[in-house]
Formats: structure tokens, sequence, C-alpha cells
């Protein structure tokens, strides 16, 4: 149990008892899962890094502060989180919507990255979540729960996220003509893109194990150096691995796409059709929104069955 | 009910479940009380809270094979065995186990003219088809006629026992012209050493296998000469007299005994030496007899010994679980004796080998009974002698 | 038929003596044998034990906790089967408790007040191999190296690895968010498992989860592992397959001081260095272990740290080098690589039956499983053996040290006279020191029944509420492994649930 810290008493006492209110981060994932319903209040997450521990290998931030900005502060140390940076977006807005960075395969998704969570419930007090360790199975595991929510079920103001050591060499290489599943031999591979000719590859680790990599990709065809990932079309599809490997065999509606290998997820020029849930899963999601905010007070409008 | 267990035997289990892998019955029902830990946590129960001796705890006890794989497996070397020995011989002498027949079946084993008799005339039987030998778990052929014991030496003993002697004196005498081929003089205990006990132990008849295990010290003594042990089981029971007479005669007798591949794998050099071979081109898969691997710790030597005489040795990949034979375990648990086995063919048939190889009478007639070629390891030791001789 | 159920649940109800008819059933009432010819009807007699013997058994798990009280014991082949027991115990009004191989060092898997049973180890099938999508679809009942060792022809294994991965069951490794030494570098249980089919207390089936990259809506396998069975029965589970490494290599450091391999370990991940495992033991611990396991452990060193780097050749030479290299700087005495696959086996079979060796030293033990933070295991080892000594107890220290998670282990004989007190009072204490070091109160081995109470010193009113939320929302009947994890104020209805616990610990 701990005495919060100033910034998040202020967030809960903003956040209230009573009303309709939603959190305003980047806004870059700001319609997924539903928009706000009209009349809801907004407000912001507290900002900034608490306490940055680089031989822990944690990082204590609140949630308002933007991904690119902790991370900045995490390079100076050589490490990063495994969230996603996208222009503006924040550290809360990422764990909310729950998805993963383009370098999953080498960093983990985000579901793992949360350590501890303080958020404001929908009677307005705060609880904490997890543990100010690396490791913890104490209770029921409800930083699992809140990442990916859209904060339908309590307001993220501070957390706790696991870092790690930025790979001493990075790159990024394009090959030309491969078929994806023929890069399963680089184990240093933390993003393997695929449009449908080309595999795109980040490679990040030991300067040496990269090397070795490189020379096993120069065997397998044109191998180029390219300075990052590819402009991304503006659909996020969510998939197995399996069915992304196979995009192109279904993707008559998609348009061109750039499939996430390994990972599951295709970025496509048209929205993901709706996925079937069965009724027990909806049924379930239903008792969690009611459990855990009766009133409906939080994010209203907003569903995390409804995100692609 | 007193057990009569040693109360720091007893506390030594932690209940971690290590043994739970290892156990035979536990890994065929899944069941607690077909587990080590279970069984010790019943043993404790009665002992040291006062629990009541039900059917169903007495069902427990029955249903351990007792081939103390879970004692390999234990990181605080917990005696199973001895827990479970003297629970048996607690529950037997309330009689509560161990039927009046049995014990009569058990004790013909001390007579050997009478064992001889009545195995040709179950010989007889069989050749008649009268004997449904299949249900029964014997085999499906047994020798009408025995070939003499011979002595060629003084060398060593050959612990001959009783039903072996009887049913298999052919793997003894190929056991003995291995050893006379490494140069060695053997002796053949015949009715100086007539039964060494261990199935009189397993029934909790514990009084008995200590009258037995005299007889056949009384038997052996006279000079200091190492007895070969040619039955996994046998050789289990007569190193641990030293454990069950607790006297310093007995514990010197225990120290003379060797399983026969232990004492040959330490003089290959001297056979291969003696009598060049050519291997036998077969592949032969080794059944770790549990008496030998958990109990005598010595299942090393067989594939070390086979080596040379085999193109090609396998080892199967089950961690040495029990092959469900346990002495009298397959006549009188034959349905949970019958599952263990399942799972040591299919580990045999994984191996991709045509032969067993195994150095217990009980594992080879248990397993030929499911139609594997089974043979002693020394059987084949001696083929490829006798094949390179020719 | 009427006439064949009814002798088939004399039969599983068991009776007192051979013979004996008109014994008493023991410790079961009428209400029981309703409920187990039920149950027989349900699922047959083979099936279901309700004798004294078995529920006995079936009332502990591998803690000292020994109040549990288990109803009928169902052994269930099929998610049908499960499903059929939980309709059964729900229209007797009686709970239910799933059970792995009851190795759990919480008394997680203990049941209370008398809920049937639900041993999985018969359900302990592979279901399928996924290379595709890199899924194995398992039973729970399967144990944990079974499967990894039914993986290796496909070149991948399931990481958890538990010390008691040879016995426990991946049904059991759910229920509690398992961890073990690799997790260190891949991860608890959790990030494992991609899927769970879950039988629901109102004996629906749901499946939490699915191979997809995001599973639409919450997080609800996330929120379902390490629930410790109160949220449900995980009838089959579907765990993320990982690649074996390229290379791996496996170092033995020993040190004069504990302090100084504590401060290794802490050196070792502020350099950056992120190990498959680093675990570390203290000298008692060695010479339980080496008895059993002769793996080359010293005996004479003060402690000892187990470290295995992983992946590409070129790296883990690297890191290997910079591993020795900081333990040569804080003071190791030897630093030895395993030369092969079979020492390297040897060392970690020695490290994973650290516990079981225990009675090597003392008959008993007590065992806690807090985590501090990694930078102050210094500190911390140094608070532990100070505790231990004046409460004039011996412990054994084995633990995960990459992650700071611990494992002291107190080990007492409970036949001594107020041992047991001792031994609470110096728990006790080592739980708070870790708290207010801002550590956890268990890092792999769950909370269940021993660690219940402790819970409040760990979380606020409002945090257990949340927790307590998450519960009802999978559980509205409280039904499900009822009476743990949460304090008494904060668990629902269970107590309510519970039936009035008969405190007989044997029969008769």
């Amino acid at each position: 149990m701990a005495d919060f810290d100033e910034a998040l008493t202020a967030f809960a006492a903003e956040v209230g008892t009573d009303g309709p209110v939603c959190v305003r981060g980047g806004r870059t994932r700001w319609s997924l899962g539903g928009e706000a319903s009209p009349g809801t209040r907004e407000v912001q997450a507290p900002e900034g890094i608490v306490a940055f521990e680089p031989a822990e290998m944690t990082v204590r931030v609140r949630a308002g502060t933007p991904v690119a900005a902790l991370h900045e502060e995490l390079a100076a140390d050589g490490q990063r989180t495994a969230l996603p940076e996208r222009a503006g977006g924040t550290v809360g807005g990422a764990l909310m919507a729950g998805e993963s960075s383009i370098a999953r395969l080498g960093l983990g998704p985000v579901r793992d990255a949360l350590l501890q969570a303080r958020y404001v419930c929908a009677d307005g007090r705060i609880a904490s979540a997890g543990a100010g360790t690396v490791k913890n199975v104490s209770g029921f595991d409800l930083c699992r729960l809140l990442v990916g929510s859209l904060g339908t079920l309590g307001l993220v103001g501070e957390v706790l996220l696991r870092t790690f050591p930025v790979g001493e060499a990075e790159r990024w290489v394009r090959l030309a003509g491969t078929d994806p599943g023929a890069v399963r031999s680089c184990y240093t591979a933390a993003s393997v893109l695929w449009d449908g000719t080309d595999v795109l590859i980040l490679l990040s680790g030991y300067a040496v194990d990269v090397d070795d990599d490189l020379s096993r990709l120069a065997a397998l065809g044109n191998c180029e150096d390219v300075d990052g990932p590819p402009e991304l079309p503006p659909h996020r599809w969510v998939c197995t691995p399996a069915e992304a490997a196979a995009f192109d065999a279904r993707n008559g509606a998609a348009g061109p796409f750039v499939a996430e290998i390994g990972v599951g997820v295709v970025h496509a020029s048209q929205p993901q059709p709706p996925r079937p849930v069965e009724p027990g899963v909806v049924e379930l999601n239903r008792r969690f929104k009611e459990r855990f905010d009766p009133p409906g007070r939080l994010n209203p409008g907003r569903d995390p069955l409804r995100k692609p | 009910m007193h057990l009569g267990l040693d109360d720091d035997e007893l506390v030594a289990c932690v209940a971690c479940g290590l043994c739970l892998p290892h156990c035979p019955t536990f890994v065929i029902t899944g069941r607690d009380t077909e587990s080590p830990r279970g069984r010790i946590a019943l043993m404790r129960a009665v002992q040291n809270e006062g629990a009541p001796v039900t059917d169903d705890l007495i069902r427990s006890m029955e249903t351990c094979v007792q081939c103390r794989g879970c004692e390999t497996a234990c990181p605080s070397a917990v005696p199973f065995g001895h827990l479970m020995e003297g629970t048996r011989a607690a529950l037997a002498g309330a009689g509560r186990i161990t039927p009046r027949w049995q014990r009569l079946a058990l004790r013909m084993l001390r007579h050997r003219q009478l064992l001889l008799a009545g195995s040709t005339l179950l010989a007889l039987a069989i050749r008649l088809r009268l004997v449904p030998t299949r249900r029964l778990g014997l085999p499906a052929r047994m020798p009408l006629r025995r070939p003499p014991l011979r002595t060629s030496g003084g060398d060593v003993w050959l612990f001959t026992g009783c039903v072996m002697d009887a049913w298999q004196r052919d793997v003894h005498l190929a056991v003995q012209r291995v050893l006379e081929a490494a140069g060695v003089g053997v002796e053949p205990t015949g009715g100086a050493a007539p039964c060494c006990g261990a199935l009189h132990i397993h029934a909790g008849l514990e009084a008995e296998t200590k009258a037995m295990a005299r007889r056949v010290m009384d038997g052996l003594s006279g000079d200091d000469r190492p007895i070969l042990v040619d039955a996994a089981g046998c050789g289990a029971s007569l190193k641990d007299y030293g454990h069950l007479l607790g006297t310093d005669e007995a514990r010197a007798f225990s120290a003379r005994v060797f399983d026969v591949h232990e004492w040959l794998a330490g003089r290959l050099d001297e056979l291969k030496s003696r009598t060049p071979v050519e291997p036998l081109d077969m592949t032969v898969a080794v059944q770790d007899p549990c008496h030998l691997r958990h109990v005598q710790r010595a299942h090393q030597a067989v594939p070390a010994v086979l080596g040379p005489f085999v193109a090609n040795v396998v080892a199967l990949d089950d961690d040495g679980l029990c092959c469900g034979a346990g002495g009298a375990y397959s006549v009188m648990e034959p349905e949970l004796s019958t599952a263990i086995r399942e799972r040591k063919t299919a580990a045999v048939a994984r191996s991709g080998a045509t032969v067993v190889a195994s150095a217990n009478p009980g594992c080879s007639l248990h397993l030929a009974a499911a139609g594997l070629d089974v043979r002693h390891p020394l059987e084949l030791v001696d083929q490829a002698l006798s094949a390179s001789r020719r | 038929m009427a006439r064949t159920l009814a002798a088939a649940t004399r039969r599983v109800l068991g009776s007192r003596r051979r013979g004996d008819r008109s014994a008493a059933v023991p410790a079961t009432d009428d209400t029981d044998a309703a409920l187990v010819a039920d149950l027989v009807e349900a699922i047959g007699a083979d099936r279901v034990r309700a004798d004294a013997a078995a529920r006995y058994l079936a009332s502990r798990d591998a803690s000292i906790y020994k109040e549990g009280n288990a109803g009928p014991v169902c052994y269930p082949g099929s998610t049908a089967d499960v499903v059929a027991c939980v309709e059964v115990a729900a229209r007797h009004g009686r709970a239910v408790s799933p059970r792995g191989a009851g190795t759990g060092l919480a008394g997680g898997a203990a049941p209370l007040g008398q809920p049937v049973v639900l041993s999985m180890t018969r359900m302990d099938r592979l279901l399928e191999i996924d290379l595709d999508n890199g899924v194995a679809w398992v039973q729970p009942g399967m144990v944990n190296l079974d499967l990894s060792r039914a993986l290796a022809p496909h070149g991948v294994h399931y990481a958890p690895d538990p010390s008691s991965q040879a016995a426990c069951t991946i049904g059991g490794n759910v229920a509690n968010n398992s961890g073990g030494p690799h997790c260190l570098a891949y991860g608890v249980t959790s990030a494992h498992v991609l899927a769970v089919e879950v039988v629901m207390s109102d004996a629906s089936v749901v499946t939490l989860g699915d191979l997809t990259a995001e599973p639409p809506g919450y997080d609800l396998r996330g929120a379902f592992v390490g629930s410790e069975g109160m949220c449900g029965i995980a009838t089959a589970v579907a765990v993320r397959l990982t690649r074996n490494p390229p290379a791996v290599r496996t170092m033995l450091l020993s040190f004069d001081d504990v302090s100084d391999a504590a401060a290794t370990v802490s050196a070792i991940i502020a350099a950056g260095i992120v190990p498959a495992a680093i675990e570390m033991m203290d000298q008692r611990c060695v010479t339980a272990v080496e008895d059993f396991a002769q793996a080359g452990y010293p005996r004479d060193a003060a402690a000892v740290l187990l470290v295995e780097v992983d992946g590409p050749a070129g790296g883990v030479a690297i890191a290997g080098e910079r591993v020795a290299d900081i333990a040569r700087r804080n003071q190791a005495i030897s630093a030895r690589t395993a030369a092969d696959d079979d020492e390297r086996a040897r060392l970690w079979k020695g490290r994973k039956s650290a516990f079981g060796a225990v009675a090597n030293v003392m008959p008993d033990y007590y065992l806690h499983d807090t985590v501090v933070p990694r930078t102050r295991l210094v500190e911390v080892l140094e608070r532990i053996y100070e505790i231990v000594d004046r409460h004039d107890l011996i412990v054994l220290n084995v633990f995960h040290a990459g992650d700071g998670n611990l494992h002291p282990i107190l080990a007492y004989d409970s036949r001594v006279p107020g041992t047991g007190e001792r031994v609470q009072a110096a728990g006790r204490e080592i739980i708070e020191m870790s708290l207010d070091m801002g550590g956890a109160l268990t890092g792999e081995h769950g909370i269940g029944v021993e660690k219940r109470e402790y819970m409040d010193r760990m979380f606020s009113a409002v945090d257990l509420d949340q927790q307590s939320r998450l519960r009802a929302s999978f559980d509205p009947h409280c039904r499900m492994n009822p009476g743990k994890v949460l304090p008494s104020a904060h668990s629902c209805s269970d107590i309510g649930a519970l039936r009035a616990s008969d405190a007989a610990g044997v029969w008769g």
C-alpha cells in the first residue's frame, strides 16, 4: 500500500464520483471501440516520469506521458518499453488500446509490459493492481484485465512498466520477392513485415548475431538496408499468425497490405469485418463492465468487443 | 494400529510430489491413493493419527508394485521400500493381507525338490494345454527336463534361486558359460541356497523371510567368495540382508553379493581378450529391471556388458518406469499389471528394437507374455561367444 | 439399473472393513450418499471415489496446510465429465475444487468445506500441435515436462519450467500463473497461454482468448490465468511454443560470501544483460541437493549462482564472458561452464530438487515466495539470516535471484514442541520485511490459503474489492474453489458456500 503521489490524487479528484467521464490521451486511437457518448466529460491523465530504475529495469510513469518522451528518457540508459510509439500517443492510451508495437516479436506484447497500475475506479477511489516488482502473482491479475480495456473498467493514472535493453545493433533490411517463411531461421528478428511481395525485417541484438543473420538473409536473395518500417495502411486487422502469413489469399476487400509475420496483425486499406465472438464471451464482458463500473460512467460508448 | 515403522523414515517425506511420474500405478490411475506420496501419507495417518485401516487403505498398499522407482526420484532419499515392507508386514501380521493360499504357495518356494517336481508337472500340463498360460501370466512353454547344474571351479558362487532355476535353468547355464569364458570357475548354489525370500518380504511375511535369509547365509558360509546373481530381484533381496537382519554377519554377507553384470563390467577386457567376437547383428533394447536400477542402482552395467557383443544396443526412453511384473504382482493385480506393461511395450516399439534384454526373470516372463522376444543379457553374450567359436 | 447404480455407489463410498457391510461410511452423511450417487450416474463409478483414504489425500497438497477437507473425488476424462460434475455439485449446493498433481506450495488445492474435488490427472493428453500458429492445445492434466518432451522433435518447447515440472500439471500452472528459473527471460505462464477452454460455475463452457494477436474484448484469459481455480475449471489450454535457442551456456559461479553472490546478480541485471536464468543457492541448500543430485556443486562455497545465457552463439559467448567478468569483479572464487548437455542437465536437476531435498536436513519446511527489488538482494539476504538466527531456526536459501524472487526455506522438525510458533513468527517477519522493501507477497506459488491473511498487508481495501469483482464476474456463485486468495472479509459469499467444516483431519 502506498501513499499516492499528488498528481494521482488530483487526477482522482478530477474524475470525481459522478457523471460520465473519459480520458483524452494523444487521440491517436480515439475512435477505437466506439466514440465516447455525447455529454461525456473529458479529463487528462497526469504527465511525467516518477522514477526510472535502470538497474531494476522498470520505470514508474504517469499515464498522460507521451511514449516518445518516455523512450527518449530511457534511451539515455539504453532501454525502452514494449509500448508502441505513435506521434503524440501517451502511455495510458497505448495501454488502454492494447495494441502492441510493430517490434512485438522482439519486445513481446503490450499485455506483458504492465507490472503495476494505479487507477481511479468508478466510485472515484484509487486502486492499485499488481506489484512494484518484476514478478508477482499475489491475487488476481487486474493488470492484464486493464490492458486493452479502453478505460471502461478504471482510469489509469500511473503505471510501472518493464523496460528492455535496446539491441546493441538494430537494422531494418528489405528482402525482395521472398516468402516470409524463409526468414524463420533469423533469431534476432524483432519484426517481420510482408506486403505480399517483399519482406522487411528488423534485426536487433548483439552486433555479431545481427551480422550472422544478415549473411543468412543475403544467402536467400537480394538484401538491402532500409531506413525503417514502411508506411502502414490505415486499418489494422487482427488474425492468427497463420492467417497473416496467408493474407493475400483472401484480401480482395483489403487492398494493399502489410502483414506482421509471426504475430497475426495485418495493416490494410479497408477496415476488418467484425470478428465473431462466442456468446459466453459476450456475456462475460458484460458482467465485467457491470461489476467494475455499475453506473456505466467510465468511457461510455466504448466497448473493447468492438475493437477490430 | 501401529505399523511399526521407523518414525524418522516416516517423517522424511516432504510431499513434494517428484515421485509421482516415477510411480507406475499413479501414472496409470492418476489417483493419489495409488502414489508413493499418498501411500506414505496414509501410513502416517494410521501410525501417527490413529486412522482406521480401511479396505481402501489396504488396496492402496496392495496395489504398490514395490518397484521403488520412487526412491531414485526422491531428493530426500525416503526409504519407501522399507516403509512399504514394514506396512505389509504389519498388515499381514494382523491377517489383513496375503491370504492363506498365497502363503502356502510362497512356502513351497523354500522346498527345492518339491518346486522342481511341481514345475515339471506344470510344464506337462502346459504342453497338454490344461493351463491357460496367458491369463495366468505363465510362459507358453516350460522345460520338461532340466540339464543338471555342474561345478566348474571355486572362484565364485552363482546364485540359482527357486522359480528361475525351475523354469529358466537355461539362463543359468548360459551365464555360467560366459563366466567360464572369462576364465572364472563357477559353483552354482543349487540346494545350498534354495530361495532368497524376495517374494515373501513383498507379501509382508517378515519372520519367514528372516528365516530364509539365515538359511541362505548358512548355505553359503565358510568362505568369502563373491556371490553372483543373474536375477535382479534376487540380487536386491540378498543385498538387503544386512538391513533385514541388522547383524554384522548379514552385512558382511550382503557385501559379497554382486549382480553378475555389475561384476562382469569390470572384467570385460579379460572376456574380450580370451575370445575375439563378432557382435550379433541385431537391435536390442535394454529393459532395466527396477530392482537393478532403483534398488541395486547397477543397471548401467547391462549395456556396458552387452556393448561389445551386440551391434546395436538401445536404451528405452521411459526413465526406467516399471514394467508391471513385480514378482507375484502380475498374478495378484492382473489388470494394473497389464496396463503398466502396455506403456513398456510402447516404449520398446518406439525404440525400434526386435529383441529385449532383461536381467530379471519376472520381468522377462511378464514381457514375453505380451509377445515380446525377451532374452537374458548374458544369453545374448553367450550366443555371440558361441557363434564366434564356431 | 437402479440396483447396479446403488451397488456402484456403495462401492465408491467405501466401507470400513472387508466383509463388514454394516459399517458406517466415515465422515460422510446422507447428503453425500445422494451426491455420490448422482456423480456416479453422471460420469461412472470408476471415475468417482468417496472413501476416506481418497478424500484424505485429496485434502492436501505439497504445502504444510493440513486443514483441507475434501468431499467426493472425481477423475473426469473429458470436458463433458467436468460439466457433468459441476452440474451435479451445483444441484447439491456444493462447491467444486480442481486439483492437478497437488504440488502447490500455498494450499491452493486444499479443498475447503467438503467440495466436490475434480482431480484432473486423467485429462493428460496433448490434443494438437499447430506449428503454423506456434501453439499446442493440451489438456490440463498433462505434466509440464511431458509437454516439452513431446514437443522436442519439433525443435520447440514450453518455456515456463517450475522446479516441480517433472510432476506438476499445465492446469495447475495456469491456476498459479507458475514461474520457474527460465521465466526471467521468457516470462511466466500468463505470457505463454493464448487461450483456455473453461467450465464456468454455471456449467457452461467458454473459450477465453484465442490464437489471434489480440482477442476481442477484455483480456479474459489474462484475468483467468493465476486465479487459483476460483474462476472456473480449465479443460483445455492453448500454450505458446518457444523456439529452442541455438546455443546455451550454463555457468556455475561460486562465492565465499553470500553478499558477493547477491551483488553479482544485481550487477548482471544492471549491465543490461538478460540471462535466461539466474538462480542462487546458499551452502546449506547446496549440501542438501548435492547429496541427491551429485551434480558437482561445490559444498565448500558459501553460495553458488547458476547462470544460463541462451540465444545465437555469438551473443551467448559475449554474454557469458561478461557474466564471468562481473562475477570475478565481485570476488567469485570459481566460474565453471557446463561442458555438455549431460552436465547441464545434472546442474538443473540439482537446482530443481531443492525443495524435495530439504528432508535431508529437517523433516518439515515452511517456505515463502516473496519478491523484492533485485537491486536490494544483498540487504534482503542479510535481513533474512538475521531474522532466522533470532528465532533460532535453520534457513536454506534457494531462489530465482534474477527477478528477486526469494524462496527462504525454514527447515524444522514439527515434533519439537514450540517450533511451529517460531517458524510462523519468522515467516511473518520475512514477509513484512519484503513488503517494506517494496516487494510482493508471492512471485509464483500463489496465495492459496497459506498467504491469504497477508493480502491486506500488500493491498488496500479498495484494491481487494477490485480483485473480488474480478472473481465475482467469472463466478457470481462463489462456487469454484471457495475460500482462497482473498482474505475472508473480501471473499464475497464464499463463506456461505462453505459447509460447516468438520475439523477432523483423519477419518474414523
